[in-house]
């Protein structure tokens, strides 16, 4: 992923991912798990390739939950979320922003190794 | 003469045949004279060396770290010490054999060059300030990098060693308390400092981990403990850069397996460096960042170095003297009994007066810009005469006194000089007296607690101290307390609490109850009402009222108070207000804590942050009718040992009290106070589901 330089914007390839939120009970849950923050210990996220990456970092998906059906794979970071940033976010306010009761749907924006390759690769090619 | 620098000459290395010689006593049977001196320090020596057997055999039996590096630092002390007194012993032999030379090749008279007077030196307040990087706040995972640490101060013969203190990263200068006092010390002293300090971490004994599965670990443990592992297990890769003369004064250890105190800073204290205050002194630090005994040190060293020459606090010289009256009659001499100490020479009417601490009847000024000069022969007295002449601005004062004959006026005279010598030596010690306070009999370390909980801190020694250790450790904690709310990291739980005690069941005694009352927010303090009228700590956020009852049962509640949910309440004669407007409760802890003094007394415990299984005794009786208020939760606060029901029946703090809803299970409230414990702790990384 990109480093973040304070001064500098940060520049990454991101993928859209749409995810329908499943209600459970009287929650809406989306499947998936969620760590990171400015206000956490960037140095134990075990995804992040810089260690001093304080973003918002997929941790954990429920198989079959709609997160997974939706393409979010673990390791992703999260960029954005229906257009609120998640890159220089606290951990929970990140969790009001994913758990908005009135929203059927977040639309986020994540990156992943993997994504940046492959579009070097493609470049690279041409 | 034959002089050697100390420094400079070689140490004895341990085991060598010197060595062997100096421990049998063989030096005694030799051709070298046999004097006190020598046996004085032979006997110190043997003393060391039994310390230092003892210290060895402690530390290989020891298991707890806290002893070990105890035991390690006395072991440094003691091979310091004998090597220094092996020196010592070395250079006398030295110079008994070079003055038998000396005289037999020559007669050379009775050495004359003056010597200054010794005096005592004292450092005290040692103050070395640690430079951490914002990185080791952060980064850091895992338990905090500590180091024990310690300094050595050698002067002359004298080595003393400071208490140890334990570093990490949560300090940022390290602090000796002691005052180091040196008895014999000459006005070229050089007191050279050294500070000692050993990683003390547990799991780093020595050699013992195979290299695979060093790098396994060291890979899995993290970088910043790894790299500490592998430095611990490479002992030779960070042995302390000696520069020329100024190698450490290490006596190779002997390989005892245990925590080993590397040297880390240096420096060497002169004459030039005493004055009345505190200064900053450079260190020079051996280590670098590789080393596990590492500490980031700013490089400088604060020390108040104090010096009492003997000149300024011994009488010198005292004898009955005649001193001419100024302005009076040129025959009027009046007999005195004189004492020559410090910038004074005093003048008694009797030599009582001295001992008996009466003023003297004056006092001429004896200082640097004295001028002292005996004059020719008076035919008239016995004694020759002498002039003192002191400039006061643009006076000149002169005194003449005389003594009873030529001899007194020689030792006068020499005493003079000698004092000159000696101030001229000791320079600006000289000018006043620099105070030295005596270092007093050393306190027994506190116990720190492991868990931070007042019941863990509770040291109970003796009834006499119970209340005031609980007091302190109270408002120890309401200051932290406050200090935590004004930060506003725990607004939503930091509410109104209204503590119900339960009343102890079945005890004979005057029933107590403690209630403890949190504001709301800090910057409202309701007055509060004191119920008892003796003296209890004020807190500024969390106080209780104990309601004494001194010898009556029962006293039934006032007014309602909030009330949680298991326990019937019963003695709360403080309770007041609504909830709305809720007191802040005082602790009249020391008066409830003397009257139960005599019923052992145990743990009283109260904390708003995890609460400890608390032993609460299950209410009974009356009930004072109390309200549920739905922004209030109540923390107990057990109030005795006498039973041990230790439920989950402490108060809680629910974290959604802001969102209205009244608590009702210890569970989940303990579960939300651990989740925002986690949350406020910098060094987690939660994930949350979503």
């Amino acid at each position: 992923m990109t480093c973040y330089i304070p001064g500098q914007p940060v520049t990454a390839v991101v993928q859209k991912i749409e995810i329908q939120k499943l209600r459970q009970g009287d929650r809406l849950i989306l499947g998936f798990s969620i760590g990171g923050g400015i206000d956490q210990d960037p140095s134990q996220n075990p995804y992040s390739e810089d260690k001093s990456d304080k973003g918002i970092y997929v941790t954990r998906i429920a198989p079959g939950g709609p997160a997974d059906v939706a393409g979010l794979r673990v390791g992703d970071k999260i960029m954005q979320v229906n257009g609120w940033d998640m890159t220089m976010i606290k951990h929970y306010q990140a969790l009001k922003k994913l758990t908005k009761p009135n929203e059927d749907v977040v639309r986020l924006l994540v990156t992943r190794k993997s994504l940046e390759q492959a579009v070097r690769g493609a470049m690279g090619l041409q | 003469m034959f002089c050697r620098n100390q420094t400079a000459r070689a140490t004895v290395a341990r085991g060598s045949a010197l060595e062997m010689e100096i421990r049998r006593g063989k030096f005694r049977k030799s051709v070298f004279l046999d004097t006190s001196q020598d046996s004085d320090l032979q006997k110190k020596i043997d003393h060391e060396i039994r310390m230092r057997d003892g210290a060895c055999k402690l530390l290989a039996a020891c298991s707890q770290r806290d002893q070990a590096l105890e035991a390690a630092k006395s072991l440094q002390t003691c091979s310091t010490r004998i090597m220094a007194y092996m020196s010592e012993l070395q250079r006398m032999k030295e110079a008994q054999v070079m003055q038998k030379v000396t005289r037999r090749s020559s007669d050379a008279g009775p050495m004359d060059d003056r010597q200054p007077c010794k005096g005592k030196v004292a450092i005290s307040d040692l103050r070395i300030p640690l430079m951490w990087k914002d990185t080791e706040y952060f980064k850091n995972k895992g338990e905090l990098h500590r180091c024990a640490v310690f300094c050595l101060l050698q002067l002359g013969g004298e080595i003393f060693d400071t208490d140890m203190v334990i570093v990490d990263r949560t300090l940022t200068d390290i602090c000796f308390d002691n005052t180091i006092v040196f008895s014999e010390a000459s006005p070229g002293f050089e007191l050279r400092v050294e500070l000692y300090s050993c990683c003390s971490e547990d799991d780093y004994s020595a050699g013992s981990t195979p290299r695979k599965l060093a790098s396994k670990l060291s890979s899995s443990l993290g970088r910043s403990t790894g790299k500490k592992l592998r430095a611990a297990m490479e002992p030779g890769s960070c042995s302390p850069i000696s520069n020329g003369a100024a190698s450490p004064l290490l006596l190779p250890v002997p390989s005892v397996p245990g925590p080993k105190y590397h040297l880390l800073a240096h420096t060497t204290l002169k004459l030039s460096h005493v004055q009345d205050n505190f200064r900053t002194h450079d260190l020079t630090i051996s280590g670098n960042e590789e080393c596990s005994y590492w500490l980031p040190l700013y490089g400088s060293m604060c020390c108040r170095l104090a010096a009492q020459p003997h000149c300024m606090t011994k009488q010198m010289m005292s004898g009955s003297l005649k001193v001419k009256q100024l302005g009076g009659e040129p025959q009027n001499w009046t007999k005195v009994h004189a004492v020559l100490k410090g910038t004074s020479l005093s003048c008694y009417h009797r030599q009582d007066d001295v001992e008996a601490n009466v003023e003297p009847a004056f006092t001429i000024g004896i200082n640097k810009e004295t001028r002292i000069r005996a004059s020719e022969k008076d035919p008239n007295s016995k004694g020759q005469n002498i002039c003192i002449s002191n400039q006061y601005g643009a006076d000149e004062v002169t005194h003449t006194v005389t003594t009873e004959s030529r001899d007194d006026t020689h030792r006068w005279m020499e005493a003079f000089w000698q004092h000159f010598y000696d101030m001229s030596q000791w320079k600006q010690c000289c000018d006043d007296l620099m105070k030295i306070e005596l270092p007093s009999p050393r306190k027994p370390a506190l116990v720190t607690p492991k868990q931070g909980s007042l019941y863990h801190e509770m040291v109970i020694e003796s009834s006499d101290d119970l209340s005031t250790t609980v007091s302190d450790i109270l408002a120890r904690r309401m200051q932290e307390l406050e200090l935590r709310s004004q930060l506003g990291t725990s607004p939503t739980w930091m509410t109104l609490f209204e503590e119900n005690i339960p009343k102890s069941a079945g005890r004979p005694r005057p029933c107590e109850s403690h209630l403890l009352g949190y504001s709301p927010c800090s910057p409202r303090h309701p007055p509060r009402s004191p119920i008892s009228p003796q003296r209890y700590p004020q807190l500024g956020l969390l106080s209780s009222d104990a309601s004494l009852t001194s010898d009556s049962d029962s006293h039934c509640s006032t007014s309602p108070c909030s009330q949680q949910h298991a326990w019937p309440d019963s003695n709360f004669s403080l309770l007041t207000s609504s909830p709305s407007r809720l007191r802040p409760r005082t602790l009249s802890l020391d008066a409830k804590l003397s009257t139960l003094r005599g019923r052992g007394y145990g743990a009283f415990q109260c904390s708003c942050q995890t609460p400890p299984t608390s032993i609460v005794n299950p209410l009974q009786t009356s009930q004072s009718p109390l309200s549920l208020c739905s922004t209030q939760t109540t923390l107990s606060c057990s109030s005795s040992t006498s039973s041990n029901s230790s439920s989950n029946s402490e108060g809680s703090h629910s974290l959604e009290l802001s969102e209205g809803v009244p608590f009702s299970r210890p569970s989940p409230a303990r579960r939300s106070l651990r989740n925002l414990r986690a949350r406020l702790d910098p060094r987690n990384w939660l994930q949350s589901q979503v």
